[in-house]
């Protein structure tokens, strides 16, 4: 009994924070818990469970792609699992919610590790372009089958909310819906990259051969990430269709949703725990409120302009991200801290 | 016998890198591997920790038979190795290089913890625990790749060139940690040098090696005189005019 109670303490531990860290994480949580009392207007809060649903996305994702280094960019397949496989079983079978995303889950994960061995076996740029082009697949066969409603997608049956078996509310139900499920990945996230995985990931990231000569299996430690990263993502697609009450291949596969999830990850800072969060805080919001405000006047597609010059200030000033911005400066008051002393 | 190689060939296209190379390295023994550049004691240790696969020839380690193992297979059985080239993990810190070389051996972090705590103590890199490896100064880093593969809990540990680039203090140091380490873990080594001086001083048993073959193999001082030695060394007119 005692053992599992450390387990747990263990696990929901954010002991090895930085107390600043752990301040504003508290206050972050306290500020999304309150939102939907002081913002009464839907358009914000619509941006406020669009940013926490991608802050997931980019927490997931930063597991294989920053503290693995292999940069996935096919994660917009797995929410495309879990999504289909919640809208499609709910409108078929009148499934409950709760059990269509273990489903999800599931068939994301069982075709994550039968592709995952062969794509294994490229490393960087080649790994990127296999993921990309099995997402590209996986788009066309959805958007190409009879049977998961091809280009028109899925509607779901719209209940009378709040409904929790199908898990259907007014946004501030949705709020609550989205925070939980974050907060839950948060904490999971947080232990696991100070676990056995989490370690051994990062040294098959930092130098394979070291990590071989550590009794590290490179290539099933890479899976195993692959995997994880592959059942967060469904449960991100699982909540989307629920949200939505709509899915087609365009607003679940498609890779403009890959890369805005890896992308919230990165230019936050891939490898950390905050970096998603920051990312998907900066990101989300510009997305949401320049497609509102300038699509409408005819500027689509000039939300892309302005990633493309993000990702390019990113990567030639600072390539771990805002948050690698924040550890710099932080470090170099350690160090000055220290009196000047390199090795302490 | 700990470690036991049999008639280990290794060619790269043609090119023979090992060749027919047999020893034999009791429990507790310190064995140097020495040679001129190009000799192939980095290829042979590579075959031996599953980096490269023998052409052919076996690897027996502990009475099993281990030829052709993957790495993390090897490092598994309790063989630990350090690079030639350092391969340390830049954006983790001291300890944490230390804790995953302790995962090798728990899944526990608080185990892991503990462990990588008692080897920076016994590696005497207290001080740096929290420091990032780029940082640091190359004897130190030496040091870490030493204390990381030890973390393993190793039987049979490989040092590639682990004094090489020290100055004779660092060097001098350096064979006093190896010498304390190796009475606390109950370990054996195998190192290949260039730093004669080093080699000399730490093994009990060295072997020669030069273009692909063993060509000599006894103890320090004696091996050094030997004709053979010399001519690989410093070439046939040399070992002659001697």
């Amino acid at each position: 009994m005692r053992a599992i109670v450390a387990v747990i303490k263990d696990t929901f531990s954010l002991a090895d924070l930085p107390l600043s860290e752990r301040i504003a994480f508290v206050a972050f949580l306290v500020f999304v818990f309150i939102f939907p009392w002081i913002v009464h207007s839907s358009y914000p809060r619509a941006v406020m469970i669009n940013f926490l649903l991608f802050a997931m996305y980019g927490l997931g994702w930063n597991l294989i792609g920053g503290y693995g280094g292999q940069v996935d960019l096919g994660q917009a397949k797995n929410v495309g699992f879990g999504a289909y496989a919640t809208a499609l079983m709910i409108t078929w079978w009148g499934v409950p919610f709760w059990v269509t995303v273990p489903v999800g889950i599931f068939i994301a994960v069982a075709e994550s590790l039968a592709v995952a061995y062969p794509m294994f076996r490229l490393r960087g740029h080649y790994f990127a372009i296999a993921t990309l082009c099995v997402a590209l697949v996986w788009q066309q066969l959805f958007l190409f089958w009879d049977w998961t409603g091809g280009a028109r997608g899925v509607e779901l049956p719209i209940k009378p909310t709040p409904n929790f078996t199908f898990m259907e509310f007014g946004t501030v139900g949705y709020h609550y819906f989205i925070f939980g499920l974050f907060t839950a990945q948060f904490l999971f996230m947080n232990w696991l990259r100070k676990s056995k995985l989490g370690y051994e990931l990062q040294a098959v990231r930092d130098n394979e051969d070291a990590a071989a000569s550590l009794g590290i299996n490179v290539t099933w430690t890479k899976v195993k990430a692959y995997l994880i990263t592959a059942a967060m993502g469904a449960v991100g697609g699982s909540f989307y269709a629920v949200y939505h009450l709509y899915i087609d291949p365009r607003c679940v596969m498609h890779i403009d949703l890959t890369i805005l999830i890896a992308m919230t990850a990165m230019v936050g800072g891939a490898g950390s725990i905050w970096g998603p969060i920051i990312g998907a805080a900066l990101l989300i919001p510009l997305d949401m409120y320049l497609a509102a405000l300038l699509g409408g006047k005819g500027f689509y597609g000039i939300d892309f302009i302005i990633y493309a010059l993000i990702i390019m200030v990113i990567a030639a000033r600072e390539p771990r991200g805002i948050w690698g911005i924040i550890e710099r400066i932080r470090r170099k008051r350690l160090i000055h801290a220290a009196g000047g002393q390199k090795s302490t | 016998m700990l470690l036991e190689v049999k008639n280990l060939h290794k060619e790269f296209g043609g090119v023979l890198a090992n060749a027919d190379i047999s020893f034999e390295l009791k429990a507790g023994e310190i064995v140097g591997l020495i040679g001129p550049n190009g000799a192939g004691k980095t290829t042979l240790f590579n075959c031996i920790a599953g980096y490269y696969k023998p052409t052919s020839g076996k690897v027996f380690f502990d009475g099993k038979d281990i030829t052709g193992w993957p790495a993390h297979r090897v490092a598994k059985v309790g063989i630990a190795r350090t690079f030639q080239v350092m391969k340390i993990m830049p954006t983790l810190t001291v300890e944490e290089n230390i804790m995953i070389g302790a995962f090798c051996r728990t899944g526990d972090r608080q185990v892991a913890r503990r462990e990588a705590q008692k080897i920076l103590e016994l590696v005497d890199l207290m001080q740096e625990a929290k420091a990032y490896p780029p940082e640091l100064p190359i004897a130190i880093q030496k040091r870490i790749e030493l204390a990381r593969a030890l973390a393993t809990r190793p039987k049979l540990l490989m040092l590639d060139e682990v004094a090489a680039g020290l100055n004779p203090l660092e060097t001098k140091e350096i064979i006093q940690t190896l010498q304390k380490i190796k009475k606390e873990r109950d370990l054996s080594l195998l190192l290949t040098e260039h730093v004669m001086e080093f080699i000399m001083t730490i093994s009990e048993r060295v072997i020669v090696m030069a273009a692909g073959r063993k060509i000599a193999e006894g103890v320090p001082g004696e091996v050094a005189k030997e004709k053979k030695v010399i001519e690989a060394y410093l070439g046939e007119k040399y070992a002659k005019g001697k």
